[in-house]
């Protein structure tokens, strides 16, 4: 599955999320999360996937009915597994290359795919926040309130430093010459396959079907 | 031929009234290395990032005075912190070396000789394979540097290059830094690694809270306003201890030329 061309795999992970919330509910939805369920699975991010949506349900029961939050909820949880799914599978490398080769600009290639990107890193720098913040005494652990201000001892350091980072990154983007306009010459461009571009379409038509039924 | 010229530069960062550079002029010719040295906040930083360009076009502030480069090559900087550095697109060490180069649009034929090239001289043959997450700050610090010279530039700018290094792996960027000076690379550098520089360095220039104070040969690293100001190199500042008079020897050859001299 991650051999797929880039483009590819984000079409599957937007027509997943696209068809959830068109279908009609609740069959629609959990057809679709069933699928997402199991990209997420084939990519070792289903338990990621799981407790990234199960704060939604618990949000939605307080809101709604049992049948709302069953139909909403199946069409969040397609949502969280489509794009965890996609974060997992797809390396951003590959998808700046795919940009590249398709003529988007190197610099509209790389904010989409440091989208993609942000989710690992900022939670590999939690990680190593929340380590430092142990060895200074802080426990994660015990009542709301403690867990709370453990969380602000986690959030304040994390954001800030994510903020600093991104003044030097953006320096050493503009030194190595990423700067709007580059037309940047793909090194390893990933193989676009006939089969795989009618699989694109399909889905676009897909999606396109589904919308035009439900207006009916 | 001048390839840098500040002239009368004051810069300040947003929101500040206290300049971080002051009426400072400098010049740096192909060919050339000059260092930058003071105590931390003296403008060393400031003055690299106003020559690549990128102060205040990126950082913002405000810039009063002139930059001009003369356009030979591109201008590339190194800055002291390799981790933040890393374009966060490449599989490999290979792919992030060649990141600055295909950005300039260059043919693939020629991206891989200058990629190939820049590894053999930083001497990472055996990294390009690694992802460049897991490289420890040393081998990044060489990678990065690899990142700008395959980008062949005309200016190169080092912000404290030998921070993340071995002292072996030191020696080797001031050998290198000599080697693209000899090739007519203009070379701007800030370091702390003050005993390299009478080896390295073709004039220093002193900065002390934004201003230029001195510039000269090597040999102002023995003065005795910066051995004051603990800016000498290790022999300036044993001959200072021992009460010898100045101007202080600057490198070890020296000290040892004057000793048999008293």
């Amino acid at each position: 599955m991650t051999r797929l061309h880039p483009f590819t795999l984000l079409a599957i992970a937007a027509a997943l999320p696209a068809l959830a919330w068109i279908l009609p509910a609740p069959a629609g939805g959990l057809a679709m999360a069933v699928v997402a369920l199991a990209l997420a699975l084939t990519t070792g991010v289903f338990r990621t996937a799981v407790f990234t949506a199960a704060p939604f349900w618990l949000f939605l029961l307080l809101l709604h009915d049992v049948p709302t939050t069953v139909a909403i909820g199946l069409r969040i949880t397609t949502m969280v597994s489509s794009f965890v799914w996609v974060v997992a599978a797809l390396p951003p490398p590959r998808l700046v290359e795919a940009m590249v080769a398709a003529g988007w600009s190197a610099s509209a290639a790389y904010v989409f795919a440091a989208t993609l990107s942000a989710v690992p890193v900022l939670r590999a720098r939690a990680g190593r926040i929340a380590d430092a913040q142990r060895c200074r005494g802080l426990s994660p652990r015990g009542g709301p309130v403690q867990r709370l201000r453990a969380l602000r001892a986690l959030a304040t350091p994390l954001i800030l430093s994510a903020l600093h980072e991104v003044d030097e990154r953006a320096l050493a983007l503009e030194t190595r010459r990423l700067v709007p306009g580059t037309r940047r010459t793909p090194l390893a461009p990933p193989s676009d396959h006939a089969v795989e571009r009618v699989t694109r379409w399909a889905l676009a038509a897909a999606c396109a079907a589904a919308l035009a039924w439900r207006l009916r | 031929m001048t390839r840098l010229a500040l002239e009368r530069v004051t810069f300040r960062y947003p929101a500040t009234e206290a300049p971080a550079l002051l009426d400072v002029s400098l010049e740096v010719t192909g060919g050339e290395v000059v260092a930058l040295v003071g105590s931390i906040g003296a403008g060393a930083s400031t003055l690299l990032l106003v020559a690549a360009d990128l102060a205040p076009r990126v950082v913002g502030g405000r810039l009063e005075g002139r930059v001009a480069f003369d356009g030979e090559g591109v201008r590339g900087i190194v800055l002291p912190t390799p981790w933040t550095q890393l374009s966060g697109m490449a599989f490999t060490v290979w792919d992030e070396v060649a990141f600055g180069p295909a950005n300039l649009g260059l043919a693939r034929d020629e991206i891989t000789r200058r990629v190939d090239r820049a590894i053999a001289r930083l001497g990472i043959e055996g990294l390009v394979s690694r992802e460049p997450t897991t490289l420890s700050g040393g081998e990044l610090q060489r990678v990065i540097i690899a990142g700008i010279l395959a980008m062949q530039p005309g200016l190169l700018l080092l912000d404290e290059p030998t921070a993340e290094l071995d002292p072996i792996g030191a020696r080797s960027l001031w050998e290198l830094v000599r080697a693209l000076a000899r090739e007519g690379t203009a070379i701007l550098v800030a370091t702390s690694d003050l005993d390299a520089l009478p080896a390295v360095a073709d004039r220093v220039a002193w900065l002390d809270r934004g201003r230029l104070q001195a510039i000269g040969s090597a040999d102002l690293l023995g003065s005795e306003a910066l051995v004051a100001a603990s800016l000498g190199p290790t022999v300036a500042n044993v001959w200072h201890g021992a009460r010898l008079p100045s101007p202080y020897p600057v490198s070890v050859a020296q000290a040892l030329q004057r000793w048999e001299q008293r």
